[in-house]
Order: structure tokens, then C-alpha cells, then sequence
């Protein structure tokens, strides 16, 4: 299981790297590996509003569909088209093949997720 | 995952990295590190093992035993023949699936019963309830047993490796066979749950089995967890208990008839009796027919059914999503994810699988029955409504060796380069036709054993007036049997169908002759009518009984077309109302000859089948057919079976240098006149009964079964060529059969000699008639037969016996005739098995060395030449 450093993390296995206000959000390489053969990605639009730990997507294996949750509260300002057509991207690198990018409401909520570090530590448990 | 039950393979996934999950309380394999799509996309295109040991196995025995599980379950046991597997269900007496199960007769003295992991308990408990009213025993062998599975194109070839073993199991789906692994018996079963059109499933001793199963994987089978099992199940259209059978999403049974597979899972015979759930099954069975036949009416005996469904939205539908049809829920999906596939390029067997991924969403739902294939319906995935349609199938298995995927929306489009006019048109059919006769007749060598070449006189006399007439008549008895000729300008035609009648009857050697028959196929259908309308007619008032038993050669066995059910028996054979099969029993082979009918076990089966019809003849013809040992058992037993003769392929062959029906015992001999025979493409039934013969009746209803029963038109051209080419074969057979037989065996020897593998019995050179089958490997008989076309030699692909269909070919089927006739020499069928052997061993193309060989050999031999006849030819051609 490959951990990036320098990445926050949530309970609920996606990865949050924050530029300014600005948050990229993927799963992580533990969730891919998880859901196995990803076949079907479903995203917002751009321009949703959405809540913090609210669904904003789903992403579907072979074997079932995982919602995804929204680590940090905010506007969607892009998402990634590329999976429309290629959602087996995720499983080849889970960290490159982000889902959406957010505009914060509140960039005190990402201080609150987990660094690798601890993220590391929660997996394993 | 304390408490969870382990297979003897536990250790092997563990050490394969799986991912092992509770399934039905076992601790099993949901996927393996390479993941559900390699798993799946592996065993379509090589093959997947499957550890499938948690499902239990039950031996059913005792003098009851098929008394017991006729009541128990719902197919019918007597259709199960020693060697046999079928699909069955256990049903609860409402009609409803305890569990659906797969019943195998590996040995004669018991029933071996496999069934779901998860209902494992209940169906024990409940067959040992029912067991007690019955003189039989049940016990519980899972734990000595293993079962894994092996399924893809690639699952013979291992099996073959594992095993040591050439021969397996017939080559048909749900056959058996008993093998040897350490000492030990290996069971194989050619039965699956993927759709594969090759798949085994074996039955090891639990010892051996881990052994077994890394052995496997070394020969190149992946290993296929739970996940993908399901995905191939479901591409398959395979139902899974507690999905398409059992309790539904609402809690509600499911009625087995729901299940598409109950048609051939579910028997009323007559001689199964009643058994639990016979009532409510047949009103079901009601229920669903009505649904086939579209009647909508009532849907009450049979409300919904399992149908396969492709999304063609965006999402991926899973079990319980809510089906609509113009905004009505009209039912719910009971399976449903992505599957992979591979994408293929070109069309029909030219057709390559690539190895491009791709992803499709299917599944089967629950719906009522009056949704039909092709409908449009919306599936409700998260609260949105996604585009689906209805289905036949997902998938498809009847181009062995590989399963593949029916993709919803192709459509296979032909186009041929075309003049923009008529007048255009025209020409380019003239020149075409020129350059496809002057390829085939100057440039290519002409090897298709069904085929012959006819001289000018029999082309150009087929052509001539009576082409375009009509001639029908018939024999009446108050004219003492006299033709009566229904039209009038018939006397030419009258006097030459007369003279050919003779000249056949003279072939033959024998007393009757039917000539209007227009192909051999035609020959054994009017034969075929005929037998059913002699054997029905004492009494016309009740409905005709078909014939039954007949005995024939297998397909597979080099069986001809013509005397199959599917062939030219379809509509004259009965059903055994006890095995609900078609009376049918076929040769029995000899074991280490495939291609030779066993007398001695021929003789068992017609002692235990007593058949009323005995068909020798095959289109896949090494050796002669024994109809002079058939002939005296059958007169020895005092049976009263008709033996017919369907010598299509070596009608040309009638004689010394072959074989002499007649003589030897033949009743009716059919054939068609355009194999080894002279031409023109024509059918011919020849009997031996004398007038005063009491089965002369039948001779009688033969020919009205020839006309009015199968033409009204003969086709008179094609009788007048047909007349020269009996002149041809009646006064040059002594030397035609004579080099043709020879030609065949040194040019048998000829290929062996330049490396392949020739099949057949090397003592006699192979063959004893006309034809050669020479073996190029697995599957790619076809491959080879169009390789060996671009170099101008023309053959079929053909199965052998131990081969699952014509698109699995491992060998070709050549046959000397045609070039024969054009003075082919041996030093020229040395340099064509040469030549060939460059195409299939060294893939060379050599289509300049094959035109430059036949060049030398373009001059009709066994034909009239003469001065005389080519003059009078030349008038004729002015004709035109």
C-alpha cells in the first residue's frame, strides 16, 4: 500500500492536497486496492456546493459501488473528465488520477484530517 | 474469521495472496492479486482454475436410488446416461428452488449430487427426510472429494498435460470421464459455470488436489476467485441461488419456471411420475409457454421472468434496482454489474480477439412477461433512470473454443463492390464468373472430398432445353404402372430419366431406382417420409408415429448432415418418451480408432435398441462400413430393421474397389451424384425389392414420397447431364476406382511422408476410399484451410472426433476425386503433399508452384473425347 507524504487524509480513505484555498481530492491507493477493478466513476458539476462529509460521487468496482465523501466543505470548481472514460486510472495510480478540485469554505477543516503519518497508523488498525 | 470453514485448498490461496472473505460460511477467495478483470479476461481467453471445493457432494446409492431422486429432484434421471452430467433442481413442493444442483453418473451403481455451499445443510436435512421412504442412501463425501474447476479455450490442452491423457470425455458439453491421477481416479466432468464452451470440472481426492491445483497453474491456468466467478456466471446468463432462484428481494419465492434455464431443468415425462412440486411446476410450465407464445393474457400462473438486460446508460445497475418500462416498474434486477470483455476485429471466423480491454454493463432481472427482448426499459440506479434494453444473451458459445461476448447494437454489414447500373451489372457478373471458372479450373487444386469436376458433355448437355421444362409424372395403376405425363413435349425427357434409371440400376446392381430427387439431402428425406408413412399405414386416423430407434453415425464422428435429427431427420424422428431424447442411438467406435464402427459393441446396441432403421454412411469416410456383419447379426437375430446406406461421398466408389451395398445387405442405398460420382449435382435412391417383395409397398411410397412428396419440378437439365455422367462412371469405373483409391493411400503416405499428421490406421495407408484427413492441431483447422487457399489449394476444415465444433477444427479433410479425373500422377500428389506441407509446417505461400503444377493437369479424364462427340459438342455450345 503506497502512502503519499505531504497528503491529508480522511476515515474514509481519500487523499486531500491543498494550494491556497484551493483542495484536489482522490481516493487513496488503500481504497482502490480495496474496491478492486474500478469500473464507473460518477462526479458533481462544477459549481455544486457541497457539505462537509457529505456524498459528492461514487465510485464503482466490479464487486460494488463506495460512495465518497467530501473531507472539507466547498464549491467544485473542476473535476476530473478523464475518468468519464478511463475510471481503471484510479487503480493504476490512485494518487495522480485525483476526482475533484474544491474551493474551501473553511481551509481550517483540512487541518483536521489525518497526516500519512497517522493515516498509516489507521489503516493498519 | 474464526468460525469459518476452509477448503483442503485454503493453504494454496493463502500462499497466492487472495483476498478471502465469509462466503456461505466458508472462508474463501474472493479475488486474487491480478484482480477480478485478468481473472475474468484470463479464463475467456486461456483459462481459470476455480476452488470450488466448498460446494457439497453427495453420493446418492442404493436399490432405489433413481426412484429417489426422480421424486427429489426435477429433471428426469432416465435421461442421464452412464458417462452424463445434467443440470436439475431441487424443488420444495410449491414449485419453488431449494436449490438448483448438478447431477452426475460417473459410475453405474451411483449418482453423485453436487450442490450450493450456502443451502449445503438444508439440502442435506432435507434429503435425508425424503430418503427414508426409499430403499437408497445418501452420504457425504465433500470432505474426501475436492472439486476444482477448469474452464477457457486453453482447459484441454492442460487438462491433457496434467493428465498424460490423449482422450478425456466425448467432446460434448455435460460428458465424462474417468481418469487417472497417481493411482488414483481423477473424475472430469465437461461442465462449468462460466459459459465456457470448454470447461471441466474435476473431482480429486482431497489429498492430491493441492498438488493438483498448483500443477494447474503451472501449466498457464490463473487462479479465479469468487468475484469473477461471478462475472463470468453472469455474462453467461447462469442463475445463482438467492439472485435468480429462491426468495426474491420482497421475500417472495421465485417460481422455477422464472428461471430460463427450467425448460431444460424441469421434466413431465410420463415415466418420471409425480415428484416434489409436479403440480404447481406444470402449472408454471403453463405459465412460461403462454409467455413464449406471446400471450399476455394471464400472467397469473407464471408472473415474471429472468431476462438479461445490457445498460446502455451511464451506470453501473446492481441487484435490486428497480426495473420501468414507459415509467412502469415492471421489475428488478436480480444481477447486474460491469463485465470485461476483449474487443475483437473482423468478421465470422476471420475474427480476431484483441487484446484491448473494454467494460459493459448487463445483468438479469425479475420481469413481468410481457416485457420481451429488444424492449427499451429504464433502470434506477441512486434515484436517476438509466437507459437498458432487453436481450437475448450476453454471451455466446457456439464458435468453440472461445466464449464471446454478444455486445448489444452490432450489426455485421457485407458490401461488395457494385456497377452503378444494370447493363453494369450484367458485365461484371459475366467477366466475374469467367475468372472464378478459369481460377478453379486451371490454377487452384481442388482437394474438397465432396467435390468433383464434370466433363463438357455433362456441362454443356445440363444447360441445354430441357433445363427450362417440366416433366412430372407419375405411376398409375390402372395402367399396369405406366408413366402418366402431366404435360405434353415430355417424350425426350421420358426416354432419357428411363436410360438413367437403367444405367443405375446397372451401377447398383440392383432392381429400383428413384432419379428425380435434386440432392442427396433430399434422397434420405423422401427415404425418411417414406419409412413414417409405410410404418403409419394401416391406420391414417390417428396422428403419424415418427420412426424410432434409428442408428446412425455421430457427427462428430463423421456423421453425415443428412441423417442427423437436425439434419434431414428433423421432422421423422421420434422422442423416447423415457429419456425425453431423440430416438437416436449411434455406432459405437473403436477405441483406438475413431473413424472404424466397433462391430462387436454395434451388435449390443442393437440387441438393447432394436432400432427400426440402420444408417451407414459419413461424410468423414476412411474406412468401409460394415454392412455385411450388420446384415447377418440383424437376419442371425431375426430383427426386422431396415439398413439404408447413404453413400453421398462415395457413390463414385460403388464396386469391386470398395464396397457393394447390395451385395453386402444394403436395403436402400441414397446418395448424391456429385461427390465421386460424375455429376451433376443431383440426388439418386436405389432399393432392392422385387415386385412381388411384400416390402415393395415401401419401394411404392418412396417414390411418391420423391414426387409429389419432395419435387414437383425436377430439373431436367441437370437429369440429361447426369445420364452422360452415368455413361462415363458405368464405362470407365474399373480404372477410375481402381487409381482413385490408390491416389488416396499414396497420397496419405505422401503427406505423412513430408511431416504431418496423418490420421487413420498407417496398416492400410490411412483410408480406404477417397478421402485423407490429415490433423494441423487444436483449433486452427480453419487457419490452415485459408492459409492453404492463398496458396491455391483448395480443402475444408474439418472437427475430429474428438473435436467440439467446426470452428475448434485440428484437422483438414481432403479428397482425391476431382484431381483424379483431371490425370493427376503420383509424382503430382507428391509435390501437392509437398507443397502443402511447406503452407501448414513452414507457413510458406506457394500459390505460383501449386498454378504452375496444375497448369500440367487441366485435360478431363474418364469422359468421352472422341472426334465424334466433340464435333456434335460444338453444335450443341452453337446452340446457347
Amino acid at each position: 500500500m503506497r502512502i503519499v507524504e505531504g497528503l491529508k487524509y480522511s476515515k474514509d480513505h481519500e487523499w486531500v492536497k491543498v494550494e491556497g484555498n484551493r483542495a484536489t481530492i482522490g481516493i487513496t491507493d488503500y481504497a482502490q486496492h480495496s474496491l478492486g477493478d474500478i469500473v464507473f466513476v460518477e462526479l458533481p458539476e462544477v459549481g455544486d456546493h457541497i457539505d462537509k462529509d457529505e456524498t459528492f460521487g461514487v465510485v464503482e468496482s466490479v464487486k460494488a459501488a463506495s460512495d465518497i465523501y467530501l473531507p472539507v466543505a466547498g464549491t467544485v470548481e473542476k473535476i476530473n473528465e478523464a475518468l468519464e472514460a478511463a475510471p481503471e486510472l484510479i487503480n493504476e495510480d490512485a494518487f495522480e488520477n485525483w476526482l475533484i478540485c474544491v474551493e474551501m469554505d473553511d481551509s481550517s477543516e483540512y487541518e483536521d484530517l489525518m497526516d500519512a503519518t497517522e493515516y498509516e497508523a489507521f489503516c493498519q488498525d | 474469521m474464526g468460525d469459518l470453514k476452509r477448503t483442503v485448498l485454503y493453504d494454496n490461496h493463502v500462499k497466492a495472496g487472495a483476498t478471502l472473505v465469509d462466503f456461505g460460511g466458508w472462508e474463501m477467495p474472493i479475488q486474487y492479486p491480478h484482480g477480478i478483470v485478468d481473472e475474468h479476461l484470463h479464463t475467456r481467453i486461456k483459462a481459470g482454475i476455480f476452488d470450488v471445493s466448498h460446494m457439497a457432494r453427495f453420493i446418492i446409492t442404493g436399490k432405489e436410488a433413481t426412484a429417489f431422486l426422480q421424486y427429489v429432484l426435477t429433471n428426469n434421471v432416465f435421461a442421464l446416461d452412464l458417462l452424463q452430467a445434467q443440470y436439475t433442481m431441487i424443488p420444495n413442493k410449491n414449485g419453488g428452488a431449494i436449490d438448483d444442483a448438478y447431477l452426475y453418473r460417473f459410475y453405474e451403481d451411483r449418482y453423485l449430487l453436487v450442490v450450493n455451499a450456502a443451502n449445503a445443510d438444508k439440502d442435506w436435512q432435507h434429503l435425508n427426510n425424503e430418503i427414508k421412504a426409499f430403499d437408497a442412501q445418501i452420504t457425504d463425501q465433500s470432505a474426501e472429494l475436492a472439486m476444482i474447476s477448469l474452464q477457457g479455450p486453453e482447459a484441454k490442452n492442460i487438462l491433457k498435460k496434467l493428465t498424460g491423457s490423449e482422450f478425456l470425455t466425448e467432446p460434448l458439453k455435460n460428458a465424462l470421464g474417468i481418469l487417472n491421477y497417481h493411482g488414483a481416479p481423477l473424475l472430469i466432468a465437461r461442465t462449468g459455470y462460466t459459459g465456457e464452451p470448454l470447461g471441466f470440472e474435476l473431482f480429486a481426492k482431497a489429498e492430491q488436489s493441492p498438488e493438483i491445483w498448483e500443477k494447474l497453474l503451472g501449466l498457464g491456468a490463473m487462479a479465479v476467485g469468487l468475484g469473477a466467478r461471478d462475472t463470468l456466471r453472469l455474462e453467461a446468463g447462469l442463475p445463482l441461488y438467492g439472485h435468480e432462484l429462491g426468495l426474491d428481494n420482497e421475500g417472495q419465492e421465485i417460481p422455477i419456471f422464472s428461471c430460463p434455464l427450467a425448460k431444460f431443468a424441469v421434466s413431465f415425462a410420463a415415466d418420471k411420475g409425480n415428484y416434489l412440486g409436479r403440480a404447481p411446476l406444470r402449472e408454471q410450465y403453463c405459465g412460461f409457454k403462454a409467455i413464449m407464445e406471446r400471450d399476455f393474457s394471464d400472467l397469473s400462473k407464471l408472473p415474471r421472468i429472468v431476462r438479461s438486460l445490457a445498460i446502455t446508460g451511464k451506470g453501473v445497475a446492481r441487484a435490486g434496482c428497480k426495473v420501468f418500462k414507459d415509467g412502469r416498474e415492471v421489475g428488478v434486477i436480480t444481477s447486474a454489474t460491469m463485465v470485461p470483455y476483449l474487443k475483437a476485429e473482423g468478421y465470422g471466423l476471420d475474427s480476431k480477439i484483441t487484446d484491448e480491454k473494454a467494460m459493459r454493463g448487463i445483468g438479469l432481472a425479475l420481469l413481468d412477461g410481457d416485457v420481451e427482448i429488444n424492449d427499451p426499459v429504464e433502470v434506477e440506479i441512486r434515484n436517476k433512470r438509466v437507459a437498458a434494453v432487453i436481450v437475448p444473451y450476453h454471451l455466446k458459445s457456439d464458435a468453440p473454443p472461445y466464449a464471446r461476448p454478444i455486445l448489444y447494437g452490432v450489426e455485421v454489414t457485407r458490401q461488395f463492390e457494385s456497377a452503378a447500373n444494370y447493363p453494369g451489372k450484367a458485365l461484371n457478373l459475366v467477366k466475374k464468373s469467367l475468372d472464378n471458372t478459369h481460377h478453379r479450373q486451371y490454377e487452384t487444386i481442388n482437394l474438397i472430398p465432396s467435390e468433383q469436376a464434370h466433363s463438357s458433355a455433362v456441362r454443356l448437355l445440363s444447360v441445354m432445353d430441357p433445363s427450362f421444362r417440366y416433366a412430372e409424372h407419375k405411376k398409375t395403376k390402372s395402367f399396369y404402372d405406366y408413366d402418366v405425363f402431366y404435360y405434353q413435349g415430355t417424350a425426350f425427357i421420358d426416354e432419357i430419366e428411363y436410360l438413367l434409371m437403367e444405367e443405375f440400376k446397372q451401377y447398383f446392381n440392383c432392381a429400383e431406382v428413384e432419379t428425380r430427387v435434386i440432392s442427396g439431402q433430399m434422397a434420405n428425406t423422401a427415404v425418411f417420409s417414406a419409412l413414417m408413412d409405410y410404418k403409419n399405414r394401416v391406420n391414417r386416423k390417428v396422428e403419424a408415429k415418427r420412426l424410432g430407434y434409428i442408428l446412425n453415425n455421430h457427427i462428430i464422428r463423421g456423421g453425415h448432415l443428412s441423417a442427423q435429427p437436425m439434419g434431414a431427420l428433423h421432422d421423422y424422428i421420434a422422442v423416447d418418451p423415457r429419456t425425453e431424447k431423440t430416438a437416436v442411438v449411434n455406432f459405437p467406435v473403436e477405441p483406438d480408432n475413431l473413424f472404424k464402427i466397433d462391430v462387436e459393441e454395434t451388435k449390443k446396441v442393437i440387441t438393447t435398441y432394436r432400432p427400426e432403421l440402420i444408417i451407414f454412411g459419413k461424410s468423414m469416410v476412411l474406412h468401409k462400413e460394415p454392412v455385411q456383419e450388420i446384415r447377418q447379426f440383424i437376419d442371425d437375430q431375426k430383427l426386422n430393421a431396415v439398413i439404408m446406406y447413404d453413400m453421398a461421398h462415395v457413390l463414385g466408389l460403388v464396386g469391386d474397389y470398395f464396397q457393394d451395398p447390395f451385395k453386402e445387405g444394403a436395403e436402400l442405398v441414397t446418395g448424391s451424384t456429385h461427390k465421386t460420382f460424375f455429376g451433376t449435382q443431383r440426388g439418386v435412391i436405389a432399393g432392392n425389392y422385387d415386385k412381388d417383395d411384400y416390402k415393395y409397398g415401401l419401394w411404392e411410397t418412396i417414390e411418391t414420397r420423391a414426387f409429389p412428396g419432395s419435387v414437383s419440378n425436377h430439373h431436367l437439365g441437370t437429369m440429361l447431364g447426369l445420364l452422360m455422367a452415368a455413361y462415363e462412371m458405368n464405362y470407365f469405373k474399373d480404372d477410375y476406382q481402381r487409381t482413385v483409391i490408390e491416389n488416396a493411400k499414396y497420397f496419405a503416405k505422401a503427406l505423412a511422408e513430408a511431416g504431418l499428421d496423418v490420421a487413420g490406421d498407417p496398416q492400410i495407408s490411412y483410408t480406404e476410399t477417397h478421402q485423407v484427413v490429415v490433423r494441423v492441431g487444436y483449433g486452427i483447422g480453419p487457419e490452415v484451410a485459408r492459409r492453404l487457399e492463398e496458396s491455391n489449394i483448395i480443402i475444408n476444415y474439418q472437427a475430429t472426433p474428438e473435436e467440439e465444433g467446426f470452428t475448434a477444427s485440428g484437422a483438414i479433410r481432403i479428397g482425391v476425386a476431382e484431381m483424379t479425373r483431371f490425370g493427376f500422377t503420383k509424382a503430382a500428389f507428391k509435390e501437392t503433399a509437398e507443397l502443402m506441407a511447406d503452407v501448414i509446417l513452414r507457413k510458406k505461400t506457394v500459390a505460383e508452384d501449386v498454378k504452375k503444377l496444375r497448369s500440367q493437369f487441366t485435360t478431363m479424364k474418364y469422359c468421352f473425347d472422341d472426334e465424334a462427340i466433340a464435333e456434335q459438342l460444338e453444335k450443341l455450345k452453337a446452340t446457347l
